[in-house]
């Protein structure tokens, strides 16, 4: 495996542990970052050690003691056990001879980074960063606000985990199913995000803590859901995209589509089907899983969307019901759903409406939702798509 | 008669726990007088609770007053802050509506027995 496949499969790993040995998160990423910086020089020269984890954690833990000596002061602050203040750095073949004996606290930790007494940008960038191994740099360019601003926010965000003590821990039964949503939610909101630009590769970073969870929790159906429900999208990344524009669903060259993925997206949907509890990630992998038929069911669609709506109480899912009721009833009984929601703000909305109203033959209506929906393009492939079906209805 | 003094500073950049606190007010400290103190970690460790019509609403931060006033001051252990807040919550519950509590962990200080 190359160095950096495997910095980006191990940083989360890695940096768990020593946030479990060292009990702070800051001291435990300097130290993650300084023991992969020595890989880097040392492995290239002499090779993958036989336990690339255990090596990483022993030294990088060899390198926060070093530190810890050097200001005694906060020693007694952590953790770390005093012995190993005493008996200082050890080779890193020492400590462990196999990767299943380390265990594996990844899951403590992004519990602590999706806390809910952290705001929720904060929990974004600090998961991107801990538990996916994106730099600063890297996190501040995909959301677009300058290096400063989300420096700052991640390390108020650590301040705040050490000096409010928000546990590293695995929440207790009665908490879990809130505090997984708001991690599912996290997850989700960074594969969201990706959906629209390329400058960092959100959608893949999403999918790989997607993958984590759902080794770290096998119990969990939303879990596996959320994760089908990600891959089933993403398998159709190649084709959304031609000379520039977006590509309706209908439109889009199936061969691009990934199969690979969408065979895993729908075993896990499986996986999350059996065990009988319809959450708002199952429902959504379904409808996704719909949407890849041809021709699609449209009658189980809405019905789905209806589920969710009731779950969620969410107004863009109605309005992706009225889409799916547009199919069945004609665009009329979908408008008639359009015009309840309070969506202006929205650019889908519009861009719905528009098609809604075009079908129905409202062709000067259709042109005006079209230009709103324009206005409130966020991308070059939606500005360059909306922009011809402007054209187009101007000519009618 | 019984008094709280409340103290507030402004922004600072550097570290507060890395900061002792001046000598001469430790020794303020010391006086007979003086049944107790708590030394706050910075605001930006807050979490604030609301009550916000029966339901408990929490947001990441200090409080924000607007219209209200300091009511009252809560002295509590907890292991975790999730300890902490379970706590307020149910202390929170129990009020009027439109009541906050903010949870602020505390850096240092010293009680005297009753």
């Amino acid at each position: 495996m190359a160095l950096d496949a495997i910095f980006r499969d191990q940083w989360g790993r890695v940096l768990a542990t020593l946030v479990g040995i060292l009990g702070d998160l800051e001291l435990a990423e300097d130290a993650a970052a300084e023991a992969f910086a020595i890989a880097a020089e040392r492995w290239a020269r002499d090779g993958e050690p036989a336990n690339p984890t255990g090596w990483l954690i022993t030294t990088a833990r060899n390198r926060a003691i070093d530190h810890l000596r050097r200001r005694r002061v906060l020693a007694d602050k952590t953790k770390l056990l005093a012995r190993d203040l005493e008996t200082g750095p050890q080779p890193p073949e020492a400590l462990m001879d196999d990767a299943a004996t380390i265990p594996d606290e990844r899951l403590e930790l992004i519990f602590a980074c999706c806390h809910p007494a952290l705001a929720l940008e904060a929990q974004v960038a600090l998961t991107l960063r801990t538990l996916g191994g994106l730099s600063t740099d890297e996190i501040a360019l995909a959301f677009l606000v300058p290096f400063e601003t989300m420096s700052k926010r991640l390390t108020r965000a650590k301040h705040k985990i050490r000096d409010a003590g928000i546990p590293f821990a695995v929440p207790p039964d009665h908490q879990l199913p809130d505090r997984l949503a708001a991690v599912l939610s996290v997850v989700y909101l960074i594969f969201n995000h990706g959906w629209g630009g390329g400058r960092v590769d959100l959608a893949a970073q999403a999918i790989h803590l997607g993958r984590a969870l759902a080794d770290l929790m096998p119990d969990e159906p939303e879990v596996f859901a959320l994760l089908a429900l990600m891959l089933l999208h993403d398998a159709r990344k190649a084709a959304r995209l031609r000379d520039g524009q977006v590509v309706p669903l209908d439109d889009q060259d199936r061969a691009l589509w990934d199969s690979r993925q969408i065979d895993e997206g729908r075993e896990l949907l499986q996986r999350a089907l059996v065990r009988g509890r319809t959450g708002p990630y199952l429902v959504q992998a379904a409808i996704a899983d719909l949407h890849l038929h041809k021709p699609r069911d449209w009658q189980q669609i809405a019905a789905l969307y209806e589920t969710l709506a009731r779950q969620t109480g969410s107004s863009i899912v109605e309005m992706n019901r009225a889409i799916a009721v547009a199919e069945i009833d004609g665009p009329e009984a979908g408008l008639a759903i359009l015009d309840r929601l309070d969506l202006g703000h929205y650019r889908y909305f519009h861009s719905t409406r528009a098609e809604l109203l075009r079908r129905a033959g409202r062709d000067k209506e259709a042109h005006n939702a079209y230009r709103r929906a324009l206005d409130l393009a966020q991308t070059e492939p939606e500005q360059r798509y909306l922009a011809n079906r402007l054209a187009e209805t101007a000519d009618s | 008669m019984q008094y709280a003094l409340l103290a507030y500073s402004p922004p600072e950049n550097t570290d507060r726990a890395a900061r002792p606190i001046p000598g001469d007010l430790a020794g303020l400290l010391d006086r007979p007088e003086v049944t107790g103190w708590a030394r706050l970690h910075a605001d930006e460790s807050a979490t604030t609770l609301h009550n916000d019509e029966g339901r408990m609403l929490l947001t990441d931060g200090p409080f924000v007053d607007s219209k209200e006033y300091l009511a009252g001051l809560i002295l509590i252990e907890a292991d975790t802050l999730d300890g902490a807040l379970a706590l307020a919550r149910e202390m929170l519950r129990e009020t009027r509506p439109g009541t906050a509590i903010e949870v602020r962990p505390i850096l240092d200080g010293r009680f005297r027995g009753a």
